[in-house]
Protein backbone atom coordinates (compact mmCIF):
# COMPACT_ATOMS: atom_id res chain seq x y z
CA UNK A 1 0.00 0.00 0.00
CA UNK A 2 2.77 2.76 0.69
CA UNK A 3 4.66 1.83 -2.46
CA UNK A 4 1.06 2.76 -4.40
CA UNK A 5 0.46 5.66 -2.48
CA UNK A 6 4.03 7.03 -3.32
CA UNK A 7 3.92 6.09 -6.55
CA UNK A 8 0.53 7.44 -6.98
CA UNK A 9 2.61 11.22 -5.87
CA UNK A 10 5.30 10.84 -8.16
CA UNK A 11 2.96 10.18 -11.12
CA UNK A 12 0.38 12.75 -10.25
CA UNK A 13 3.17 15.65 -9.22
CA UNK A 14 4.92 14.11 -12.91
CA UNK A 15 1.25 14.49 -14.67
CA UNK A 16 0.67 18.12 -12.84
CA UNK A 17 3.85 19.52 -13.59
CA UNK A 18 3.62 18.29 -17.71
CA UNK A 19 -0.11 19.64 -17.68
CA UNK A 20 0.04 23.11 -19.19
CA UNK A 21 -3.41 23.43 -18.41
CA UNK A 22 -2.79 22.86 -14.78
CA UNK A 23 0.45 25.30 -14.70
CA UNK A 24 -1.56 28.14 -16.22
CA UNK A 25 -4.55 27.87 -14.03
CA UNK A 26 -2.61 27.90 -11.04
CA UNK A 27 -0.76 30.73 -11.84
CA UNK A 28 -3.84 33.09 -13.43
CA UNK A 29 -6.44 32.50 -11.42
CA UNK A 30 -5.03 33.56 -8.01
CA UNK A 31 -4.35 36.65 -10.04
CA UNK A 32 -7.51 37.32 -11.12
CA UNK A 33 -9.27 36.18 -7.51
CA UNK A 34 -7.37 38.29 -5.40
CA UNK A 35 -6.82 41.19 -8.01
CA UNK A 36 -10.69 41.39 -8.31
CA UNK A 37 -11.02 41.26 -4.64
CA UNK A 38 -8.43 44.57 -4.17
CA UNK A 39 -10.09 46.55 -6.75
CA UNK A 40 -13.57 45.81 -5.30
CA UNK A 41 -12.82 45.42 -1.92
CA UNK A 42 -11.16 49.05 -2.86
CA UNK A 43 -9.38 48.79 1.00
CA UNK A 44 -6.12 50.55 0.20
CA UNK A 45 -6.23 51.97 3.72
CA UNK A 46 -6.62 48.07 5.39
CA UNK A 47 -3.82 46.48 3.91
CA UNK A 48 -4.37 44.08 6.78
CA UNK A 49 -7.87 43.33 4.65
CA UNK A 50 -6.43 42.68 1.72
CA UNK A 51 -3.34 40.44 2.83
CA UNK A 52 -6.48 37.96 4.39
CA UNK A 53 -8.06 38.25 0.68
CA UNK A 54 -4.97 37.31 -0.74
CA UNK A 55 -4.83 34.26 1.55
CA UNK A 56 -8.34 33.63 0.78
CA UNK A 57 -7.51 33.51 -3.09
CA UNK A 58 -4.85 31.32 -2.36
CA UNK A 59 -7.11 28.73 -0.17
CA UNK A 60 -9.85 28.84 -3.16
CA UNK A 61 -7.45 27.89 -5.48
CA UNK A 62 -6.23 24.69 -3.49
CA UNK A 63 -9.81 23.80 -3.22
CA UNK A 64 -9.99 24.57 -7.50
CA UNK A 65 -6.55 22.49 -8.17
CA UNK A 66 -8.23 19.70 -5.63
CA UNK A 67 -11.81 19.02 -7.79
CA UNK A 68 -10.36 20.30 -10.78
CA UNK A 69 -7.38 19.03 -11.42
CA UNK A 70 -8.25 15.22 -9.43
CA UNK A 71 -11.25 15.14 -12.11
CA UNK A 72 -9.20 16.04 -14.72
CA UNK A 73 -6.85 13.22 -13.78
CA UNK A 74 -9.94 10.84 -13.47
CA UNK A 75 -11.46 11.81 -16.84
CA UNK A 76 -7.55 11.22 -18.15
CA UNK A 77 -7.84 8.02 -16.66
CA UNK A 78 -11.34 6.83 -18.22
CA UNK A 79 -10.13 8.12 -21.90
CA UNK A 80 -6.34 6.02 -21.36
CA UNK A 81 -8.66 3.30 -19.83
CA UNK A 82 -6.67 2.64 -16.42
CA UNK A 83 -9.30 3.65 -14.59
CA UNK A 84 -10.47 0.20 -14.54
CA UNK A 85 -7.04 -1.46 -14.20
CA UNK A 86 -6.82 1.38 -10.87
CA UNK A 87 -10.12 -0.11 -9.53
CA UNK A 88 -9.70 -3.66 -10.30
CA UNK A 89 -6.11 -3.62 -8.76
CA UNK A 90 -5.60 -5.71 -4.93
CA UNK A 91 -4.94 -2.37 -2.68
CA UNK A 92 -7.35 -0.64 -1.27
CA UNK A 93 -9.21 2.13 -3.95
CA UNK A 94 -8.31 4.80 -1.31
CA UNK A 95 -4.38 4.25 -1.66
CA UNK A 96 -5.04 4.79 -5.30
CA UNK A 97 -7.00 8.41 -4.91
CA UNK A 98 -5.58 9.31 -1.65
CA UNK A 99 -1.99 10.60 -4.12
CA UNK A 100 -4.02 12.23 -6.42
CA UNK A 101 -5.92 14.15 -4.05
CA UNK A 102 -3.20 15.36 -1.72
CA UNK A 103 -0.89 16.18 -4.26
CA UNK A 104 -3.34 18.79 -5.95
CA UNK A 105 -3.43 20.31 -3.00
CA UNK A 106 0.22 20.44 -2.13
CA UNK A 107 0.63 21.94 -5.80
CA UNK A 108 -2.26 24.83 -4.19
CA UNK A 109 0.99 26.06 -2.80
CA UNK A 110 2.44 27.12 -6.32
CA UNK A 111 -0.75 29.37 -5.71
CA UNK A 112 -0.32 30.66 -1.91
CA UNK A 113 3.06 31.46 -3.09
CA UNK A 114 2.01 33.46 -6.33
CA UNK A 115 -1.12 35.24 -5.15
CA UNK A 116 1.65 36.52 -1.86
CA UNK A 117 4.03 37.80 -4.26
CA UNK A 118 1.36 39.26 -6.84
CA UNK A 119 0.01 41.03 -3.70
CA UNK A 120 3.25 42.36 -2.32
CA UNK A 121 4.32 43.42 -5.83
CA UNK A 122 1.29 44.59 -7.39
CA UNK A 123 -0.76 46.11 -4.25
CA UNK A 124 2.31 46.73 -1.73
CA UNK A 125 0.38 44.34 0.27
CA UNK A 126 2.63 43.92 4.05
CA UNK A 127 4.06 40.20 4.04
CA UNK A 128 4.45 40.10 7.91
CA UNK A 129 3.71 36.70 9.86
CA UNK A 130 2.39 37.30 13.41
CA UNK A 131 2.63 33.76 14.45
CA UNK A 132 5.68 31.73 12.10
CA UNK A 133 5.53 28.57 13.83
CA UNK A 134 1.57 28.55 13.52
CA UNK A 135 1.76 29.42 9.92
CA UNK A 136 4.22 26.87 9.30
CA UNK A 137 2.11 24.11 10.73
CA UNK A 138 -1.28 25.47 9.27
CA UNK A 139 -0.38 25.32 5.57
CA UNK A 140 0.02 21.59 5.91
CA UNK A 141 -3.00 21.01 8.14
CA UNK A 142 -4.86 22.82 5.36
CA UNK A 143 -3.56 21.04 2.35
CA UNK A 144 -4.38 17.64 4.47
CA UNK A 145 -7.71 18.16 5.24
CA UNK A 146 -8.70 20.14 1.87
CA UNK A 147 -6.94 16.54 0.26
CA UNK A 148 -9.31 14.59 2.24
CA UNK A 149 -12.42 16.54 1.57
CA UNK A 150 -11.49 15.61 -2.02
CA UNK A 151 -11.18 12.12 -1.03
CA UNK A 152 -14.73 12.35 -0.56
CA UNK A 153 -15.43 14.04 -4.09
CA UNK A 154 -13.36 11.73 -5.61
CA UNK A 155 -15.45 8.46 -4.55
CA UNK A 156 -18.58 10.35 -6.51
CA UNK A 157 -16.15 10.76 -9.51
CA UNK A 158 -15.14 6.79 -9.37
CA UNK A 159 -19.21 6.84 -10.55
CA UNK A 160 -19.55 9.84 -12.82
CA UNK A 161 -18.28 9.89 -16.38
CA UNK A 162 -18.27 13.30 -16.56
CA UNK A 163 -16.14 14.10 -13.34
CA UNK A 164 -14.32 17.25 -14.79
CA UNK A 165 -17.41 18.92 -15.20
CA UNK A 166 -18.49 18.06 -11.83
CA UNK A 167 -15.46 19.11 -10.47
CA UNK A 168 -15.52 22.91 -12.46
CA UNK A 169 -19.20 22.73 -10.91
CA UNK A 170 -18.34 21.96 -7.10
CA UNK A 171 -15.51 25.34 -7.13
CA UNK A 172 -17.88 28.12 -6.10
CA UNK A 173 -20.52 26.50 -3.52
CA UNK A 174 -17.69 25.56 -1.61
CA UNK A 175 -16.00 28.91 -1.36
CA UNK A 176 -19.05 30.29 -0.80
CA UNK A 177 -20.01 27.97 1.81
CA UNK A 178 -16.85 28.31 3.46
CA UNK A 179 -16.69 32.26 3.44
CA UNK A 180 -13.54 32.19 1.23
CA UNK A 181 -13.25 35.99 0.48
CA UNK A 182 -17.24 36.42 0.68
CA UNK A 183 -18.13 36.92 4.65
CA UNK A 184 -20.36 34.58 6.41
CA UNK A 185 -22.10 37.00 8.13
CA UNK A 186 -23.97 38.81 5.02
CA UNK A 187 -24.94 34.68 3.86
CA UNK A 188 -28.05 33.04 5.01
CA UNK A 189 -27.93 31.86 8.53
CA UNK A 190 -28.42 28.53 7.23
CA UNK A 191 -25.09 28.19 5.44
CA UNK A 192 -23.04 28.69 9.13
CA UNK A 193 -23.22 25.41 10.19
CA UNK A 194 -22.77 23.94 6.72
CA UNK A 195 -19.46 25.73 6.86
CA UNK A 196 -18.33 24.03 10.06
CA UNK A 197 -17.86 20.37 8.56
CA UNK A 198 -16.18 21.81 5.37
CA UNK A 199 -12.23 21.60 5.57
CA UNK A 200 -11.00 24.49 3.55
CA UNK A 201 -13.45 27.05 6.44
CA UNK A 202 -11.06 26.13 9.22
CA UNK A 203 -7.86 25.37 6.72
CA UNK A 204 -8.20 29.22 5.50
CA UNK A 205 -9.14 30.34 9.23
CA UNK A 206 -5.89 28.66 9.97
CA UNK A 207 -3.55 30.28 7.50
CA UNK A 208 -5.08 33.68 8.56
CA UNK A 209 -5.08 33.90 12.15
CA UNK A 210 -1.31 31.61 11.55
CA UNK A 211 -0.45 34.96 9.69
CA UNK A 212 -2.72 38.49 10.83
CA UNK A 213 -2.81 37.05 14.45
CA UNK A 214 -5.33 35.21 16.55
CA UNK A 215 -5.62 31.80 18.22
CA UNK A 216 -4.63 29.35 15.07
CA UNK A 217 -4.93 26.10 16.83
CA UNK A 218 -8.16 25.33 17.30
CA UNK A 219 -8.59 25.53 13.20
CA UNK A 220 -5.22 23.67 12.94
CA UNK A 221 -7.03 20.66 14.89
CA UNK A 222 -10.04 20.57 13.49
CA UNK A 223 -8.25 20.55 9.88
CA UNK A 224 -6.67 17.25 11.03
CA UNK A 225 -9.93 16.21 13.00
CA UNK A 226 -11.93 16.50 9.87
CA UNK A 227 -9.11 14.93 7.92
CA UNK A 228 -9.79 11.55 10.26
CA UNK A 229 -13.68 12.13 9.85
CA UNK A 230 -13.27 12.61 5.90
CA UNK A 231 -11.21 9.63 5.26
CA UNK A 232 -13.53 7.34 7.44
CA UNK A 233 -16.50 8.56 5.58
CA UNK A 234 -14.78 8.02 2.00
CA UNK A 235 -13.84 4.52 3.03
CA UNK A 236 -17.34 3.64 3.12
CA UNK A 237 -18.65 5.78 0.14
CA UNK A 238 -15.76 4.39 -2.33
CA UNK A 239 -17.11 1.05 -1.08
CA UNK A 240 -20.49 1.26 -2.19
CA UNK A 241 -19.94 3.53 -5.54
CA UNK A 242 -17.05 1.32 -6.21
CA UNK A 243 -19.71 -1.72 -6.36
CA UNK A 244 -22.12 0.27 -8.08
CA UNK A 245 -19.31 1.02 -10.99
CA UNK A 246 -18.29 -2.11 -11.45
CA UNK A 247 -22.04 -3.28 -11.74
CA UNK A 248 -22.74 -1.03 -14.07
CA UNK A 249 -19.75 -1.22 -15.69
CA UNK A 250 -19.45 2.25 -16.54
CA UNK A 251 -15.33 2.69 -15.14
CA UNK A 252 -14.81 1.88 -19.08
CA UNK A 253 -17.08 5.21 -19.94
CA UNK A 254 -14.84 8.22 -21.28
CA UNK B 1 -27.24 22.65 -50.68
CA UNK B 2 -24.70 21.03 -50.05
CA UNK B 3 -23.40 24.16 -48.53
CA UNK B 4 -26.17 24.35 -45.89
CA UNK B 5 -25.83 20.53 -45.35
CA UNK B 6 -22.25 20.78 -44.12
CA UNK B 7 -23.15 24.22 -42.72
CA UNK B 8 -26.24 22.30 -40.17
CA UNK B 9 -25.17 18.94 -39.90
CA UNK B 10 -21.22 19.60 -38.99
CA UNK B 11 -22.70 21.65 -36.55
CA UNK B 12 -25.18 19.65 -34.63
CA UNK B 13 -22.68 16.76 -34.81
CA UNK B 14 -19.94 19.09 -33.28
CA UNK B 15 -22.36 20.34 -30.55
CA UNK B 16 -23.51 16.71 -29.38
CA UNK B 17 -19.72 15.85 -29.54
CA UNK B 18 -18.86 18.52 -27.71
CA UNK B 19 -19.88 17.13 -24.56
CA UNK B 20 -20.22 13.18 -25.27
CA UNK B 21 -23.75 13.54 -24.82
CA UNK B 22 -24.91 10.78 -23.52
CA UNK B 23 -27.67 12.22 -21.66
CA UNK B 24 -28.34 16.07 -21.01
CA UNK B 25 -27.73 15.78 -17.65
CA UNK B 26 -23.86 16.14 -18.51
CA UNK B 27 -24.86 19.52 -19.38
CA UNK B 28 -26.51 20.78 -15.66
CA UNK B 29 -23.09 20.59 -13.76
CA UNK B 30 -20.88 22.71 -16.78
CA UNK B 31 -23.80 24.91 -17.72
CA UNK B 32 -25.97 25.55 -14.92
CA UNK B 33 -24.79 25.20 -11.79
CA UNK B 34 -21.12 26.94 -12.59
CA UNK B 35 -22.15 30.17 -13.88
CA UNK B 36 -25.59 30.41 -11.52
CA UNK B 37 -22.54 30.31 -8.45
CA UNK B 38 -20.42 32.04 -10.12
CA UNK B 39 -22.64 34.67 -10.06
CA UNK B 40 -23.55 34.13 -6.27
CA UNK B 41 -20.08 34.52 -5.32
CA UNK B 42 -19.76 37.26 -7.11
CA UNK B 43 -22.84 39.10 -5.97
CA UNK B 44 -22.00 38.51 -2.19
CA UNK B 45 -18.97 39.43 -2.98
CA UNK B 46 -20.00 42.85 -3.70
CA UNK B 47 -23.13 43.23 -1.53
CA UNK B 48 -19.48 43.25 1.00
CA UNK B 49 -18.33 45.70 -0.85
CA UNK B 50 -21.26 48.05 -1.20
CA UNK B 51 -22.08 47.07 -5.01
CA UNK B 52 -25.52 45.93 -6.03
CA UNK B 53 -26.53 42.60 -7.20
CA UNK B 54 -27.77 43.27 -10.40
CA UNK B 55 -24.16 45.09 -11.31
CA UNK B 56 -22.71 41.17 -10.85
CA UNK B 57 -26.11 39.35 -12.04
CA UNK B 58 -25.20 41.17 -16.00
CA UNK B 59 -21.62 40.92 -15.37
CA UNK B 60 -21.71 37.08 -15.41
CA UNK B 61 -24.61 35.89 -16.99
CA UNK B 62 -22.04 37.48 -19.66
CA UNK B 63 -18.90 36.15 -18.97
CA UNK B 64 -21.03 32.41 -18.39
CA UNK B 65 -21.99 33.30 -22.01
CA UNK B 66 -18.16 34.27 -22.82
CA UNK B 67 -17.27 31.10 -21.49
CA UNK B 68 -19.42 28.87 -23.11
CA UNK B 69 -18.18 30.44 -26.55
CA UNK B 70 -14.34 30.25 -26.06
CA UNK B 71 -14.53 26.66 -24.46
CA UNK B 72 -17.29 25.32 -26.83
CA UNK B 73 -16.07 27.30 -30.14
CA UNK B 74 -11.91 26.14 -29.43
CA UNK B 75 -13.24 22.83 -28.17
CA UNK B 76 -15.15 22.09 -31.73
CA UNK B 77 -12.17 22.38 -33.63
CA UNK B 78 -9.34 21.34 -31.11
CA UNK B 79 -11.65 17.97 -30.32
CA UNK B 80 -11.34 17.31 -33.87
CA UNK B 81 -7.81 16.63 -33.57
CA UNK B 82 -7.98 14.57 -30.29
CA UNK B 83 -10.73 12.53 -31.26
CA UNK B 84 -8.46 12.39 -34.82
CA UNK B 85 -10.80 13.65 -36.94
CA UNK B 86 -9.46 16.92 -38.06
CA UNK B 87 -7.43 15.12 -40.86
CA UNK B 88 -10.22 13.61 -42.50
CA UNK B 89 -12.69 16.96 -41.77
CA UNK B 90 -9.83 18.78 -43.57
CA UNK B 91 -9.11 16.53 -46.50
CA UNK B 92 -12.86 16.78 -47.35
CA UNK B 93 -13.57 19.24 -50.18
CA UNK B 94 -16.20 21.62 -47.55
CA UNK B 95 -16.07 24.62 -47.64
CA UNK B 96 -14.01 25.99 -44.81
CA UNK B 97 -16.30 28.65 -44.29
CA UNK B 98 -19.46 26.20 -43.72
CA UNK B 99 -17.56 24.08 -41.40
CA UNK B 100 -17.04 26.89 -39.04
CA UNK B 101 -19.57 28.53 -39.13
CA UNK B 102 -22.05 25.66 -38.83
CA UNK B 103 -19.61 24.94 -35.44
CA UNK B 104 -20.19 28.39 -34.30
CA UNK B 105 -23.90 28.74 -34.29
CA UNK B 106 -24.84 25.86 -31.53
CA UNK B 107 -22.18 27.78 -29.71
CA UNK B 108 -24.14 30.89 -29.97
CA UNK B 109 -27.37 29.92 -28.92
CA UNK B 110 -25.73 27.83 -26.35
CA UNK B 111 -24.24 31.01 -24.98
CA UNK B 112 -27.31 32.35 -24.74
CA UNK B 113 -29.00 29.95 -23.32
CA UNK B 114 -26.23 29.24 -20.52
CA UNK B 115 -26.78 32.93 -20.03
CA UNK B 116 -30.37 32.84 -20.10
CA UNK B 117 -30.76 30.32 -17.26
CA UNK B 118 -28.02 31.81 -15.13
CA UNK B 119 -29.29 35.14 -15.10
CA UNK B 120 -33.37 34.06 -14.61
CA UNK B 121 -32.43 31.47 -11.74
CA UNK B 122 -29.29 34.11 -9.98
CA UNK B 123 -32.24 37.16 -10.06
CA UNK B 124 -34.74 34.91 -8.57
CA UNK B 125 -32.27 33.66 -6.07
CA UNK B 126 -30.97 37.19 -5.30
CA UNK B 127 -34.75 38.33 -5.65
CA UNK B 128 -34.23 40.72 -8.75
CA UNK B 129 -36.67 41.84 -10.78
CA UNK B 130 -37.09 43.14 -14.61
CA UNK B 131 -39.79 44.62 -16.93
CA UNK B 132 -40.17 42.68 -19.53
CA UNK B 133 -39.18 45.56 -21.56
CA UNK B 134 -35.98 45.44 -19.80
CA UNK B 135 -35.62 41.88 -20.39
CA UNK B 136 -36.16 41.91 -24.44
CA UNK B 137 -33.25 44.68 -24.32
CA UNK B 138 -30.75 42.72 -22.87
CA UNK B 139 -31.23 39.50 -24.67
CA UNK B 140 -30.48 41.78 -27.85
CA UNK B 141 -27.13 43.20 -26.12
CA UNK B 142 -26.46 39.26 -24.90
CA UNK B 143 -26.93 37.80 -28.66
CA UNK B 144 -24.36 40.30 -29.60
CA UNK B 145 -21.89 39.32 -27.13
CA UNK B 146 -22.39 35.83 -27.93
CA UNK B 147 -21.43 36.62 -31.60
CA UNK B 148 -18.37 38.58 -30.22
CA UNK B 149 -17.70 35.68 -27.88
CA UNK B 150 -17.82 32.74 -30.21
CA UNK B 151 -15.71 34.45 -33.05
CA UNK B 152 -12.56 34.90 -30.34
CA UNK B 153 -13.62 31.35 -29.39
CA UNK B 154 -12.82 30.96 -33.41
CA UNK B 155 -9.38 32.51 -32.64
CA UNK B 156 -8.50 29.73 -29.71
CA UNK B 157 -9.86 26.75 -32.16
CA UNK B 158 -7.47 27.65 -34.45
CA UNK B 159 -4.88 27.70 -32.02
CA UNK B 160 -5.96 24.46 -31.96
CA UNK B 161 -4.30 23.58 -35.18
CA UNK B 162 -0.99 24.83 -33.69
CA UNK B 163 -1.00 23.47 -30.43
CA UNK B 164 -2.43 20.38 -28.25
CA UNK B 165 -4.71 22.16 -25.93
CA UNK B 166 -7.01 24.53 -26.07
CA UNK B 167 -8.37 24.79 -23.25
CA UNK B 168 -5.11 26.40 -21.98
CA UNK B 169 -5.73 29.39 -23.97
CA UNK B 170 -9.81 29.25 -23.15
CA UNK B 171 -9.11 29.30 -19.75
CA UNK B 172 -6.60 31.97 -19.73
CA UNK B 173 -8.54 34.36 -21.20
CA UNK B 174 -11.51 33.57 -19.61
CA UNK B 175 -10.22 33.94 -16.98
CA UNK B 176 -8.65 37.74 -17.88
CA UNK B 177 -12.07 38.56 -19.32
CA UNK B 178 -13.66 38.54 -15.67
CA UNK B 179 -11.80 41.42 -14.65
CA UNK B 180 -11.29 43.03 -18.18
CA UNK B 181 -14.51 43.04 -19.25
CA UNK B 182 -15.70 44.77 -16.13
CA UNK B 183 -17.88 42.24 -15.21
CA UNK B 184 -16.78 41.67 -11.86
CA UNK B 185 -15.31 45.44 -11.16
CA UNK B 186 -16.29 48.73 -11.59
CA UNK B 187 -14.34 50.38 -14.44
CA UNK B 188 -13.70 53.31 -12.26
CA UNK B 189 -11.61 50.93 -10.00
CA UNK B 190 -9.45 49.69 -12.57
CA UNK B 191 -6.28 51.11 -13.73
CA UNK B 192 -6.62 52.71 -17.11
CA UNK B 193 -4.14 50.43 -18.79
CA UNK B 194 -7.24 47.98 -18.15
CA UNK B 195 -9.22 49.67 -19.71
CA UNK B 196 -7.48 50.24 -22.72
CA UNK B 197 -7.70 46.76 -23.05
CA UNK B 198 -10.80 46.12 -22.26
CA UNK B 199 -12.20 48.40 -25.67
CA UNK B 200 -10.86 45.46 -27.52
CA UNK B 201 -12.08 42.71 -25.95
CA UNK B 202 -15.27 41.08 -26.34
CA UNK B 203 -17.77 41.72 -23.72
CA UNK B 204 -16.90 44.83 -22.50
CA UNK B 205 -19.70 46.82 -24.49
CA UNK B 206 -22.52 44.26 -24.36
CA UNK B 207 -22.03 44.38 -21.03
CA UNK B 208 -22.05 48.10 -20.90
CA UNK B 209 -24.93 48.39 -23.07
CA UNK B 210 -27.19 45.81 -20.98
CA UNK B 211 -26.06 47.41 -18.19
CA UNK B 212 -27.56 50.70 -19.27
CA UNK B 213 -31.02 49.52 -20.41
CA UNK B 214 -31.82 47.58 -16.93
CA UNK B 215 -31.24 51.16 -16.13
CA UNK B 216 -33.63 52.63 -18.02
CA UNK B 217 -31.61 53.13 -21.33
CA UNK B 218 -33.72 52.83 -25.22
CA UNK B 219 -31.73 50.51 -27.66
CA UNK B 220 -31.01 53.46 -29.89
CA UNK B 221 -29.05 55.13 -26.93
CA UNK B 222 -26.91 51.91 -26.79
CA UNK B 223 -26.63 51.53 -30.45
CA UNK B 224 -22.92 52.90 -30.14
CA UNK B 225 -21.65 50.37 -27.70
CA UNK B 226 -23.94 47.34 -30.05
CA UNK B 227 -22.21 48.29 -32.66
CA UNK B 228 -18.48 48.46 -31.50
CA UNK B 229 -19.13 44.81 -29.99
CA UNK B 230 -20.82 43.67 -33.45
CA UNK B 231 -17.27 45.36 -34.85
CA UNK B 232 -15.18 43.30 -31.97
CA UNK B 233 -17.02 40.14 -33.57
CA UNK B 234 -16.37 40.95 -36.86
CA UNK B 235 -12.79 41.83 -36.38
CA UNK B 236 -12.17 38.37 -34.12
CA UNK B 237 -14.41 36.29 -36.55
CA UNK B 238 -11.76 37.55 -39.81
CA UNK B 239 -8.45 36.97 -37.65
CA UNK B 240 -9.95 33.34 -36.46
CA UNK B 241 -10.72 32.45 -40.57
CA UNK B 242 -7.57 33.78 -41.33
CA UNK B 243 -5.80 31.73 -38.78
CA UNK B 244 -7.17 28.88 -39.53
CA UNK B 245 -5.97 29.47 -42.91
CA UNK B 246 -2.68 29.80 -42.39
CA UNK B 247 -2.31 27.62 -39.39
CA UNK B 248 -4.14 24.56 -41.81
CA UNK B 249 -1.78 25.08 -44.86
CA UNK B 250 1.08 24.95 -41.84
CA UNK B 251 0.10 21.91 -40.56
CA UNK B 252 -0.66 20.52 -44.00
CA UNK B 253 3.15 21.19 -44.88
CA UNK B 254 5.06 19.86 -41.66
CA UNK B 255 1.94 16.83 -41.00
CA UNK B 256 1.14 17.82 -37.97
CA UNK B 257 -2.51 17.03 -38.08
CA UNK B 258 -2.23 14.01 -35.89
CA UNK B 259 0.31 15.08 -33.52
CA UNK B 260 -1.35 14.80 -30.15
Amino acid sequence: MIRVFLSGLRIQVLQLLRSSFDVVAMFTWPLVYSSIAYYLLDAKESPRLLLSAALASAVMVMWSQVVVGSSGSFDLMRQNGTLELMVAAPVPLISILAPVMLTSAAFGLYGLVVTLAWGRLAFGIPLGIVHPLAAALSIPACIIAIGSLGLIVASTFVLYRAAFFLGIAMQYPVWIACGLLVPLSILPGWVGPISWVLAPTWGFRAIDRAVLGGDAWLPIGLCLVLSVAYGLVTVVLLRGFEYLARSRVTLRLA
Amino acid sequence: MNWLRVFFAGGVTSYRALFAWVNPWVFVPMLVAYPLFQTLFFAYLGRSAGVGAAFFLIGDSFVAAAITGLFGMGHSIGGERRFQTLPILLASPASRLALFLGRSMPTVVNGFVVAAIAFGLGAWLLGLRFQSGELAKLALALVVSCFACTALGLCIGALGLRGRSVSVFADFIGALMLIVSGANVPFDRLPHVVRTIASGVPLTHGIAAARKVVNGASVGSVGNLLGAELGIAAAYFTVGVLLLRVFERQARTSGSFERF
